[in-house]
């Protein structure tokens, strides 16, 4: 009888204790760094958290080295001298890869992403203390030789239809930092983290066996939530025009430029973009957004292996049809 | 050659078996049903099968209590479908105290002790047991042990009821000839060892 | 009632032992559990930890950063920036950090203000904004 009882017990102890050992009920290694420009937070799940670390360490790494190549506001990087050069520059394969990338999202939406606004943003200058609306020749000026075809880019040369033209890569580089972090990682052996930088957010593998619950950010209410959605292995970015803008007469007057009219686009409140890059994702957001509801919704729909939805100025949501019925609204 | 003392006590034991297998299973019958029932909180249960275990304790010892509330649990599982699941590990670990501080409570004062007793340390020992397990396995979050006074209390409450059932029960089954061997052990304050091991 | 059969129904013992159960009921609601779950929060310049302090106990504090000093209240179990020196003061309409987590931050004095401990509760892992 003591066997009979005994023996299922042991079998019970060492199921539990294998089973303990199989799931470790670690916390995630999470940690926050100010790069590009915005807080970017990288959180990473596994068995040993001094090689999570350590691997963190390295894709903040970097983001910080991407953040010398591409940053509008160091002398140094390789995006400030493009944009001094006359004729043919060669550039590092990062800023070519991007480049091309950037040119495609700007050709598939007819212009509405555009590289070539270096010189409207720093007319607007929304990070100074108290911006202003500038004047219509101004505008007209530093929309001068912008467009789809001012960049001719082959393999890494890289040159500028008009010498003037000033890059800005606001729009992209950012998710394009966060792919490369997530690279990063994954080359180290994470198998489940998420970088998110400023809202760029993409993720590695699922979280604790499930899928990540993204929140997606409200444009009129600070701090809460809109919508979430349960994804892994994908990147989510959103733009809005809440997230840098000052208020002039009663308007308001936000970071999104539309390069056609060389002012903030109208229609739209934010566009939410899921794909397998964030880099794609991020210029993707920014060029629905530029489009207006309808023309933005259509370009998310025309590429493959592309979600999102838009939130229109009268508060309406319009959702891709592969996205339908996934998101939890609040 | 075969005396009837030995017939006797060969067929006591025969029936202890048989009714042993019945308190096991009506213990799974009341577990699963308890299971499936829709509750208010989900961690929040009355521990109606703990009823037999203390039943089976008093007729039988506390052996007869380990394997009602070994098999239950294991079988329980196997009928549930929740084998090796979190909610097994809990009610395992529930099960393992409670059976731990009743067969202990009931080995201390084997004369003194009532069901009710028995049955109230029982529920405080699964409330515990579950809840350390849970923040074991699942939460290993303080907080979770914010949920302990609120279960503390519910179990103190659901101890006492069971008890009083197991009272009840133990009352109707001595009452029937089935168990009359057992009437006169209960003048030794139901140990059933004292007829088992010395028949003569 | 179920009091009276069950009053008979108890032994000495039974009694004994019901007393002290319900003594342990009692004092469990007593138990200083409360202790555990209380977030910190970590303030970090030009990411460096250089303040941390217990999110239950109200307080002001200032940490200084390349641009300045950035003003912080802790209060009700919430932390918000009250004043920094940056141009645009996005910091300050951020709101309050409290139990539902998340990040605050002040980018151009390169202060970040999180929670460490697991304190937090939310519908979501991450916010894209």
């Amino acid at each position: 009888m003591l066997r009979r009882t005994l023996l299922p017990l042991a079998a019970v102890l060492l199921a539990l204790w294998l089973w303990l050992g199989a799931t470790p009920s670690d916390g995630p290694v999470v940690r926050t760094a100010l790069v590009m420009g915005t807080l970017v937070e990288i959180k990473a799940y596994g068995a040993d958290p001094n090689r999570l670390d350590t691997a963190i360490t390295e894709a903040f790494a970097e983001m910080a080295r991407l953040e010398q190549l591409f940053s509008a506001h160091l002398e140094q990087s390789e995006i400030r001298q493009l944009s001094a050069a006359r004729g043919v520059r060669t550039v590092s394969s990062e800023v070519a890869e991007l480049l091309i990338l950037g040119q495609m999202v700007a050709r598939r939406s007819q212009g509405a992403f555009d590289m070539g606004l270096g010189r409207l943003v720093a007319l607007w200058d929304l990070q100074s203390e108290s911006p202003k609306v500038p004047s219509g020749e101004q505008i007209g000026a530093a929309l001068r030789g912008t467009g789809p075809e001012s960049l001719t880019i082959n393999g890494q040369q890289v040159k500028k239809t008009d010498p003037a033209l000033q890059l800005d890569l606001g729009g992209i580089a950012k998710g394009y930092a966060v792919d490369r972090a997530v690279a990063v990682l994954r080359q180290a052996g994470v198998k489940s983290a998420a970088v998110n930088a400023g809202g760029d957010i993409r993720l590695l593998g699922d979280r604790l066996g499930e899928d990540w619950r993204i929140g997606i950010q409200h444009p009129r209410k600070a701090g809460e939530v809109m919508a979430t959605i349960a994804l892994r292995d994908r990147s989510v970015v959103t733009s809005g025009d809440y997230e840098r803008f000052f208020e002039q007469d009663g308007r308001r007057y936000h970071h999104l430029l539309d390069p056609r009219t060389g002012y903030p686009a109208r229609g739209c409140q934010s566009v939410t973009v899921i794909a397998g890059d964030a880099a794609l994702a991020d210029a993707l957001a920014t060029a629905a957004f530029v489009l207006g509801p309808r023309a933005g919704l259509a370009l998310l729909e025309r590429m493959t292996d592309v979600e999102g939805f838009v939130i229109t100025d009268d508060g309406q949501r319009l959702v891709t049809t592969g996205l339908d019925g996934q998101l939890q609204w609040f | 050659m075969t005396s009837s003392v030995d017939k006797s006590l060969e067929l006591e034991q025969v029936r202890q078996r048989v009714f042993l297998a019945l308190f096991i299973a009506l213990a799974i019958a009341v577990h699963a049903i308890e299971f499936l029932l829709p509750s208010p909180l989900p961690w929040f249960r009355v521990g109606l099968a703990n009823i037999l275990t203390v039943t089976a304790l008093f007729l039988y010892g506390a052996q007869a209590a380990w394997t009602v509330t070994l098999t239950r649990i294991l079988v329980g599982a196997l009928l549930l479908g929740t084998l090796f699941s979190p909610g097994f590990f809990l009610s395992l670990s529930g099960g393992l105290l409670a059976t731990v501080l009743m067969t202990g409570l009931y080995g201390c004062l084997p004369t003194r002790i009532g069901p009710v007793g028995v049955s109230l340390v029982g529920a405080l020992g699964h409330a515990s047991g579950q809840l350390l397990m849970a923040w074991l396995l699942i939460i290993r979050h303080p907080s979770v042990w914010l949920m302990l006074p609120y279960f503390l209390l519910f179990s103190f409450i659901s101890g006492l009821l069971n008890g009083l059932a197991a009272s009840y029960l133990l009352e109707f089954l001595l009452k029937h000839p089935a168990f009359a061997q057992l009437k006169t052990a209960r003048a030794g304050r139901l140990r059933i060892k004292s007829h088992t091991r010395n028949p003569l | 009632m179920v009091l009276g059969p069950l009053l008979e129904r108890m032994t000495g013992a039974d009694r004994m032992v019901a007393l002290l159960a319900g003594l342990v009921v009692v004092l469990s609601f007593f138990l200083p559990l409360q202790s555990g779950p209380g977030g910190r929060v970590v303030v970090s310049v030009e990411n460096r930890t250089v303040f941390t302090a217990p999110l239950d106990q109200p307080r002001d504090f200032s940490v200084e950063g390349p641009l300045g000093t950035t003003h912080m209240q802790i209060d009700a179990g919430e932390v918000r920036i009250t004043d920094s020196p940056c141009p645009q003061k996005i910091c300050l309409g951020l709101g309050a950090l409290g139990k539902k987590g998340g990040l605050l931050a002040c980018v151009p004095n390169r202060v970040v203000v999180n929670l460490a401990g697991e304190a937090v509760e939310t519908d979501y892992d991450l916010l894209s904004r």
